[in-house]
């Protein structure tokens, strides 16, 4: 059963690359462009984890992120945060909502990877011929 | 257990770098509003590559020494005010942040440019800003030509850079470097004590022409960066007391 990962990050650059590092593996990629469309794939999906960024119009990541804490059915959805905000005061209010593990931007793709495992089984996909 | 106990214990868990111990420093000194600026020149003063920095962006028209019209820190700093430390404080982090940036996710070693020996840009080219607003407020630039931000685009996705990338691709590349650059030394600004409360996502368009407005006590740092055939300009600008 493939595992279903939501990435959600306002910058279509940030989104292929995540999906990029994911090509290689039995993954279901979904994605939102902000916390709104986050949190309604989220809840039409039912992803296995959440990739979520913070800096976003519309709907910011820590809103959408207490918005998923508040949902009895969606709460226990893993999250990782992707994110260039490493301020202490930022982290810290962050960990205390409950993600599962935070991940600075810039970075590398095998870095999310080796996080995502921690987390979720990934499979790498047979090969083709 | 203490708020910094309790940060390292998360910084540990994420595996998340510390502020450096220098930078830390000089701008707590800054961003204490009771410091004096003799407190502040004093501590620039004792290393000789902060206090020849002080004096560049003091006098941003100057090509070399020779033509500086401000000679001392103690005029730089009177003349130009606390935001200029504060500049200086912070242009490390923000050439690290932008360095790191260019060598993770593009594999791009950028050589740090003397700005006025740079060629600048001509006609139409990428213009990308990002504000941040709290205690402290202030501005990030970046620009570069559309070859150049075409370039970054197709190394950012893994393309091979002769392949053709859209210019709406390369915009959005382009603002997320910046996100992740302007994020970064925010970031730093907020350990320092001046809290920035909010990070606007970042703009970018089409310009043919860049003038920024500095308002009394603000600092303007002026930076040139290269990995050929990518050029690179960033302006910051950061006012600490709003």
């Amino acid at each position: 059963m493939p595992t279903k990962i939501l990435s959600i990050d306002d910058s279509r650059t940030i989104r292929l690359i995540v999906a990029k590092g994911f090509q290689p593996y039995d993954v279901i990629m979904f994605e939102g462009a902000n916390g709104e469309e986050g949190l309604a794939v989220a809840t039409r999906e039912r992803p296995d984890l959440i990739i979520l960024d913070v800096t976003m119009p519309v709907m910011d990541g820590v809103t959408m992120l207490g918005k998923l804490k508040e949902n009895s059915d969606l709460k226990q959805i893993p999250v990782i945060m992707l994110t260039a905000e490493s301020g202490r005061e930022n982290v810290l209010k962050i960990a205390r909502m409950g993600v599962r593990d935070y991940l600075v931007k810039p970075f590398k793709e095998d870095q999310l990877i080796e996080k995502v495992s921690r987390i979720v089984p990934l499979q790498k996909k047979p090969a083709t011929t | 257990m203490t708020e910094e106990q309790n940060y390292n214990e998360v910084a540990r868990r994420y595996g998340l770098e510390p502020i450096p111990e220098s930078v830390l420093r000089l701008t707590q000194l800054v961003s204490r509003q009771d410091a004096g600026l003799d407190e502040i020149a004093g501590f620039i003063k004792k290393d000789p590559a902060l206090g020849r920095r002080v004096l560049r962006l003091a006098n941003p028209g100057a090509k070399t020494a020779a033509d500086y019209t401000i000679k001392t820190v103690d005029e730089a700093l009177m003349r130009n005010g606390i935001g200029c430390a504060l500049l200086l404080a912070m242009n490390a982090p923000l050439s690290e942040a932008l360095v790191k940036t260019f060598l993770t996710m593009l594999s791009l070693k950028l050589e740090c440019l003397d700005v006025h020996q740079a060629v600048p840009l001509q006609g139409n080219h990428l213009l990308g800003t990002i504000k941040f607003s709290g205690h402290a407020t202030g501005q990030v630039y970046l620009r570069l030509s559309f070859d150049s931000a075409k370039q970054v685009a197709a190394r950012v996705l893994g393309l091979d850079p002769a392949e053709a990338v859209d210019l709406d691709a390369a915009k959005d590349a382009v603002g997320e470097l910046l996100n992740i650059m302007a994020g970064n030394f925010k970031s730093n600004l907020c350990d320092a004590g001046l809290e920035c409360c909010r990070l606007e996502p970042p703009n970018v368009f089409s310009t043919s022409g860049f003038t920024t407005v500095i308002e009394p006590g603000c600092g303007l740092e002026r930076m040139a960066f290269s990995a050929p055939p990518i050029l690179l300009f960033v302006d910051a600008r950061v006012n600490p007391w709003s």
